[in-house]
């Protein structure tokens, strides 16, 4: 049933212990991946160009205020929102000393002009941060306060609750600001939340907000960005814990004929109709960790009443972590699932009444704990790196029939401008 | 740093384990004939730590390769596909510590060859029908078939050799003994039918040399002919040479001990010490010879040969005083094999160390490294027709828990890591299409950007493109990159 997979394993780089589901995060632009393992290590993967060679390195890096006895859980990475830009690195750990446990969150991030992209000294200069709950996911979102724009730290804890993280302006470093202000609608969940995956939607100053709890509650909300109401908000309780959430938008294959949410006149001129982009059929993954997972379609509409399974998802022990690539090459979005059970799972759309479809299935040596999508090797392509218990494994096309479909597809352009250029010449339109 | 490949090869596992009662018979008839040798494989005696001891070896046959194994009870194994249970077991006077596969009478007929320490020589035809008999009564007898031929050649064997020596076209059989000694033989064929094995081999040479064997094998030196090659301890090798067609025929056992070959190997072997840095004098080396480069440079003078040590020295050399790269690593490399796993036709030298470490590497010097799962006590690699009836690049490890590994189809699509940029690089049509496209060849990010958008919104590129071609690239599509890029972006 399920094809071989079309990408290729190009490298694989040893942790020095394992990782966890949090463990992986991508540094923005062509800066690679900073994959956080148990130990308090943390490797930088990425791919250097050397003498017209590319090759993968990893290397330590040294984060500063990390205790040897530490435990790391999570890490996230973002580039400050413009004009400020820099790098900022967040590490969440448990540092027991024997007698109690206590968690710390240290915030990364680099103020000396000409060093603010330069990782080893973003990773010298630490605000060491206490913390009175057990951290689990640490992710960033963007918030717009009037004109400005702001990027925050969001990290799930187990008292539980959602905390936020903000820079302040004057002060010059980060601190626990409010998080109804600014984020409303993940106030009073009623577990701890393990995935929070918060989507800006294009064209407009709203976003949508999905969170997965413990206790199998997912939430998902429609958030006006600028006066921080919360439009529309849908909930629903799962069996078992949610361990990923994940928004994407997902298109109605061509072939299906059927454009579904009808309140949106633009859709009726396809994808290929010019002007401003029509808003995006957004769709909700939920991947449990005991059920199958499952896909809401269209959420903006239809909340979460249209519900597509994706079969066998549930074979391979609990489904950890979730990504949108295109590894067919064909438009198309698919969906990857990595299992705790060693497979990496992929899922395509084929329309309403086929729903999802298993594409193909990769085995790995240990258990699939996370999944990141990025151009890794600069090419535009973009690699999917799979984080396993015991390694970081990069995943990339397969060059030879890429750069095959590519060349075939650019001559179908250029034949086509061609024909433009005739029909333009002699005045009869297309 | 290295790369560590780890789960692109599929694996199975042989149990060696011959007393297993459930032993289904054996209906598969052997359907061509065996052609030539593909790979050898030797367990170095010295450094084996238990008794049990196994050679392995890939045969090629015109369709399918099986895979044969010798251990130290005399037991030779023959495996084929990826069945567990061997397809035939034979049986061998002594400790097995030779075992190959080749036209050894120059039949046109490989056979497979098994050598006792003790200096027994077996010889094996594995394609005589009659006996694989189906029914499984029979199999016990078909077990202990016996070898077509038997002879008693010098004891304290080590290493083998089937392969064409002097240029003759016609095979020889090298031996390399545990006392420094090593001696080819040419079979001699007393019967007129070419079906019956009978004769006797015949001793050409003795070379004596200064420091232990542990590998023998042939490669093309610089005049083209096969140069008899040997290992020597502290990485070094010597060249053998090959003086019986100048002097008298074929002599006798007795003869060549007599007071001629006494200076005999002062003018017969040539010692070479590869250039370097100072190795350990003693330490064990390997060795293999004729390292495929392609079809471009066939008959191009010295072939490639590489040379491994215990002590972790890995090197390429082209000839007597070219070293093309030298590598060295923190694992016991006891096992040095050849095989094409890109598929270009460019063989990598595959060494493995006793940690089950294998090390794999291009003519380049590019490295990717897997580790296997036991420690390993014999290794080889070679084209063995492990699943779906065809043959594919194996990796075959025997474990000190009487397993032996398979990992097949290892196949990589490429060692060096590279991008689509590079690949296109040297693309004549792909130029000429960015050129139509207005797109700079030097501008890395307008190319970037444009496969970025070709190949992940196909749809999109057509109502964009009006503009494009009013536009310098790289302005209006880069503001329309960052709004499709949100779909994929992690948050």
């Amino acid at each position: 049933m399920a094809g071989p997979c079309p990408l290729v394993e190009d490298s694989c780089s040893r942790l020095p212990s394992q990782s966890n589901v949090y463990g992986l995060a991508a540094l923005p632009g062509a800066g690679g991946l900073l994959a956080a393992t148990l130990k308090g290590k943390v490797l930088h993967f990425r791919y250097q160009h050397l003498r017209h060679k590319l090759r993968p390195v990893a290397r330590e890096l040294q984060f500063t205020y990390i205790p040897v006895d530490a435990e790391i859980v999570s890490i996230g990475c973002f580039q400050k929102s413009a004009p400020k830009r820099g790098l900022v690195v967040g590490i969440t750990f448990i540092k027991d000393s024997g007698d109690k446990p206590s968690p710390f969150l240290n915030i990364y991030c680099d103020y000396e002009p000409g060093c603010e992209f330069d990782l080893d000294s973003v990773a010298q200069s630490c605000l060491n941060l206490e913390l009175r709950f057990t951290p689990l996911q640490l992710c960033h979102a963007e918030v717009h306060i009037g004109d400005r724009c702001d990027t925050v730290f969001l990290l799930s804890g187990t008292d539980p609750g959602i905390h936020l993280y903000r820079e302040n302006e004057g002060l010059h470093q980060f601190e626990e600001q409010p998080l109804h202000e600014l984020f409303p609608e993940l106030q009073e969940l009623p577990s701890s939340a393990l995935w929070l995956d918060v989507c800006t939607v294009p064209s407009s100053r709203r976003r949508l907000t999905a969170v997965g709890c413990q206790s199998g509650y997912v939430r998902v909300a429609h958030v006006d960005q600028d006066t921080r109401a919360v439009l529309q908000s849908w909930s629903i309780q799962q069996d078992g814990p949610i361990s990923t959430v994940l928004l994407f938008p997902l298109e109605e294959p061509d072939d299906d004929g059927d454009v579904a949410g009808g309140h949106r006149g633009a859709d009726d001129v396809g994808p290929s109709a010019p002007g401003p982009e029509p808003t995006p059929h957004y769709s909700l993954l939920v991947a449990s960790t005991i059920e199958m997972s499952v896909v809401y379609r269209d959420v903006l509409s239809r909340g979460l009443t249209e519900q597509l399974s994706l079969p066998g998802s549930d074979h391979h022990d609990a489904v950890l972590c979730a990504m949108l690539a295109c590894t067919a090459l064909d438009g198309g979005r698919e969906v990857l699932l990595g299992t705790y059970g060693q497979e990496l799972l992929c899922y395509a759309y084929r329309g309403r009444r086929c729903g999802f479809q298993l594409l193909w299935t990769r085995r790995f040596p240990g258990p699939v704990l996370a999944l990141c999508g990025a151009d890794l090797t600069g090419d535009g392509l973009r690699e999917v790196a799979v984080g396993c218990l015991q390694g970081l494994h990069v995943l990339q096309h397969s060059l030879e029939p890429t750069a095959q479909r590519l060349k075939e597809r650019l001559r179908r352009e250029v034949a086509r401008r061609a024909q433009q250029r005739g029909g333009e010449g002699t005045g009869t339109p297309k | 740093m290295y790369c560590v490949l780890a789960d692109f090869f599929w694996r199975i596992t042989f149990s060696t384990s011959s007393s297993d009662e459930s032993r289904k018979p054996k209906s598969a008839v052997l359907s061509a004939c065996v052609k030539w040798v593909l790979l050898i494989f030797f367990l170095d005696l010295l450094y084996c730590f238990k008794l049990l001891t196994f050679v392995v070896l890939l045969i090629l046959t015109v369709q399918l390769n099986e895979l044969v194994v010798g251990d130290t009870n005399g037991k030779l194994y023959v495996y084929k596909n990826d069945d567990s249970k061997p397809w035939t077991v034979r049986s061998c006077q002594g400790m097995l510590t030779c075992v190959g596969v080749g036209d050894v009478c120059n039949k046109g007929k490989n056979l497979a060859v098994a050598v006792s320490a003790e200096g027994w020589f077996h010889l094996f035809d594995l394609t005589s029908p009659s006996k694989h008999p189906d029914a499984s009564g029979h199999h016990e007898l078909a077990e202990e078939q016996k070898p077509v031929f038997k002879q008693h050649i010098p004891a304290n064997t080590k290493v083998m050799l089937i392969s064409d020596i002097d240029g003759d076209g016609k095979c020889e059989l090298v031996v390399g003994y545990t006392d420094r000694v090593v001696r080819a033989f040419r079979w001699e064929d007393l019967s007129e039918n070419s079906d019956h094995v009978c004769g006797q081999l015949i001793l050409l040479k003795k070379w004596l040399l200064e420091g232990q064997v542990d590998s023998l094998s042939v490669n093309p030196g610089p005049d083209g002919l096969p140069e008899m090659m040997v290992s020597q301890p502290g990485c070094g090798y010597a060249i053998l040479l090959c003086t019986w067609d100048s002097e008298q025929q074929p002599t006798i056992e007795g003869r060549d001990r007599s007071s001629p070959s006494r200076e005999a190997p002062l003018r017969d072997v040539i010692l070479h010490q590869t250039s370097g840095r100072i190795h350990n004098k003693n330490v064990s080396t390997h060795l293999i010879g004729s390292i495929g480069r392609g079809c471009s440079s066939v008959g191009n003078g010295s072939g490639l040969f590489a040379l491994c040590t215990l002590d972790g020295t890995l090197k390429l050399m082209e000839g007597a005083d070219k070293l093309l790269w030298s590598v060295q690593v923190d694992h016991q490399l006891f096992a040095l094999e050849k095989l094409d796993v890109t598929g270009n036709g460019h063989e990598e030298v595959i060494a493995c160390a006793w940690d089950g470490q294998t090390y794999i590497i291009d003519h380049n010097r590019t490295v990717a490294r897997f580790q296997a799962d036991e420690n390993v006590s014999a290794f080889c690699a070679g084209l063995y027709a492990c699943k779906q009836g065809s043959n594919s690049p194996c990796l075959v490890y025997v474990s000190f828990s009487q397993k032996i590994y398979i990992y097949w189809d290892v196949q990589l699509e490429r060692m060096e890591s590279t991008n689509l940029l590079k690949i296109l690089e040297s693309d004549p049509e792909f130029g000429s299409l960015l050129q139509e496209l207005g797109v700079e060849k030097s501008d890395a990010s307008s190319i970037q950007d444009l496969i970025y958008k070709t190949l992940y919104f196909p749809e999109k590129l057509q109502p964009n493109s009006p503009l494009q071609c009013q536009n310098p690239a790289g302005t209006n599509s880069s503001a329309h990159h960052t709004v499709i890029q949100n779909p994929l972006q992690d948050s």
